[in-house]
């Protein structure tokens, strides 16, 4: 095959990879052509001196160590918001009292960044591992919440009554008609919660913690150690872009029908 | 009867005050009457109140407000001079798209207040290292808010532009632009919560003044009334940054559904 045709067809793969690795020489040589001055040169790093950071902490098993408690606080986290958000979602969609009731809860909830409550939920639940529990669930049931709601609210009324003449009662109702109407919303919500359930995690263990891969990169950035700040950083990049991109693959093929918008994460 | 239509036509709004009513009543008296309050660990709404009258009669709450929203406007208005254009560029040139769309994404997906520590520690506490974290969270709902914006945008009108002559100035400020305004209304309202994130974060982590600090010191304390007064305040400006932006979208472009997914 000629390289030109090649190129055509791969166009925007060649271009996306090559600049990420373009942007990686780059960063690589800087040292190579530019003396840093002394000051600047203590907060800089190389994408070289990353690997082998990581390697060598993969290797002392300290990743390990700190990924299991980070990865605890963010499924215990994220499975309480799913067994919470989903079913008020559903319950909020169907009952116009509770969510007029609700309302105003879940619009300056929604609306605030949930992390201002992580000083409370530390004097309320100590530095343990209940506060991240607790912040990664605050900041990940809201988008879970608010799209099976919308879910609910957008379900076709026609085949809600069709379901209602033939007799179905409210749980029928939930089963056949709404619950999978929804499922696309709620795809989309957990997308987003998985985003906000990272972010939780991540300033959980900033503050007032002695474990997990948060904790890793604020006690390296207090010492310095720029390298080890990189590598926890480009864990949680790595973790958020495949879970991303796994809800993604799942949205797209139950939701194929669904218009294009916009990125949010 | 009239009375039965206005309750009718702003159910919502009575319901919706009545419940936080309701709380705040059910809050005061639980706390009184049946758990005597610990003023250690949990505080009541008449406590809360009297910190909130104490803390807007003193200067302190004014200027942690001001160091906040200094930081703020930087990172957020460098976040819009950067982050619209770039986002024209990608939606209009292909290969730009296809040269920054990986790379991108993967920024906007990741927690990128992970940085937060290392921000500090290169710009110190002061104004700089929090304006430069807003704008790296807030720079993003921009960029792929305009792409997405500039995407959309009706081929029609621009033959039309181009048939009459027009140049890529003309493309860009008569069509594209004007299009993509209902986008980025849309991204700027996601990045007023993304960037109030990393002012808290960042004043959480390492400040001596600001309303994250504020918070937090005041938790580290034990003073509980000034903590929620804090909260509050910032759940305050949350809501009305955020509904502004929704107004402004719905009359930006009215005939976008509000119902999108939040």
């Amino acid at each position: 095959m000629q390289p030109k045709k090649f190129f055509a067809e791969h166009e925007s793969f060649i271009l996306g990879t090559g600049f990420i690795v373009l942007l990686l020489i780059v960063w690589e040589s800087i040292p190579l052509w530019y003396t840093l001055p002394r000051g600047m040169a203590l907060f800089f790093t190389t994408p070289s001196k990353i690997a082998a950071a990581f390697y060598e902490l993969l290797l002392n098993g300290t990743i390990e160590k700190h990924f299991y408690v980070s990865a605890i606080a963010f499924l215990v986290g994220l499975g309480l918001s799913i067994v919470v958000g989903i079913p008020l979602g559903l319950i909020m969609g169907r009952s116009r009292t509770l969510e007029d009731l609700l309302d105003p809860y879940i619009t300056a909830a929604n609306a605030t960044p949930r992390i201002v409550f992580l000083p409370l939920l530390i004097l309320w639940f100590g530095i343990g591992i209940w506060s991240k529990i607790l912040i990664v669930f605050a900041g990940a049931v809201f988008p879970l919440l608010i799209n099976t709601y919308v879910g609910v609210k957008n379900v076709n009324r026609v085949l809600v009554n069709v379901v209602r003449s033939f007799g179905a009662n409210e749980w029928q109702l939930m089963k056949i008609v709404v619950l999978p109407n929804s499922v696309p919303y709620i795809i989309a919500g957990l997308r987003l919660a998985i985003g906000r359930a990272i972010l939780g995690v991540v300033v959980g263990e900033f503050f007032g913690s002695s474990q997990g891969l948060g904790y890793m990169i604020a006690s390296a950035a207090t010492n310095y150690k720029v390298d080890v700040v990189f590598v926890g950083v480009f864990i949680f990049m790595a973790l958020s872009v495949i879970l991303t991109l796994a809800v993604k693959q799942l949205e797209s093929r139950l939701a194929s029908w669904r218009p294009e918008t916009a990125k949010t994460f | 009867m009239s009375a039965k239509e206005y309750f009718a036509e702003h159910r919502r709004f009575w319901i919706g005050i009545c419940s936080v009513f309701v709380l705040v009543c059910a809050w005061e008296l639980t706390l009184t009457y049946i758990f005597p309050v610990n003023p250690f660990f949990f505080t009541k709404p008449s406590l809360i109140g009297t910190a909130f009258l104490e803390q807007i009669q003193s200067a302190k709450l004014w200027h942690d407000l001001a160091v906040s929203s200094q930081a703020f406007i930087w990172g957020f208005s460098f976040a819009v001079v950067i982050g619209i254009p770039l986002g024209l560029v990608m939606g209009w040139r292909r290969r730009v798209e296809y040269s920054l769309d990986p790379f991108l994404t993967a920024l906007y997906a990741s927690p990128l207040v992970a940085l937060a520590p290392l921000f500090i520690i290169i710009f110190g506490v002061g104004v700089t290292g929090k304006a430069a974290l807003v704008f790296l969270l807030a720079v993003f709902p921009f960029v792929f808010n305009t792409f997405a914006g500039v995407k959309s945008t009706d081929s029609l009108l621009i033959n039309v532009i181009r048939s009459f002559g027009g140049d890529e100035k003309d493309l860009y400020l008569k069509v594209i632009l004007p299009s993509t305004i209902p986008y980025i209304i849309a991204g700027a309202r996601l990045a007023i919560g993304r960037g109030l994130v990393g002012i808290i974060v960042g004043e959480f982590y390492a400040a001596s003044e600001g309303i994250g600090f504020a918070i937090s010191q005041a938790g580290d304390t034990y003073r509980l009334p000034e903590m929620f007064v804090g909260i509050i305040i910032l759940s305050l400006i949350a809501v009305v940054l955020t509904e502004l932006m929704r107004k402004l979208e719905s009359t930006v472009a009215p005939w976008r559904a509000s119902d999108e997914v939040r």
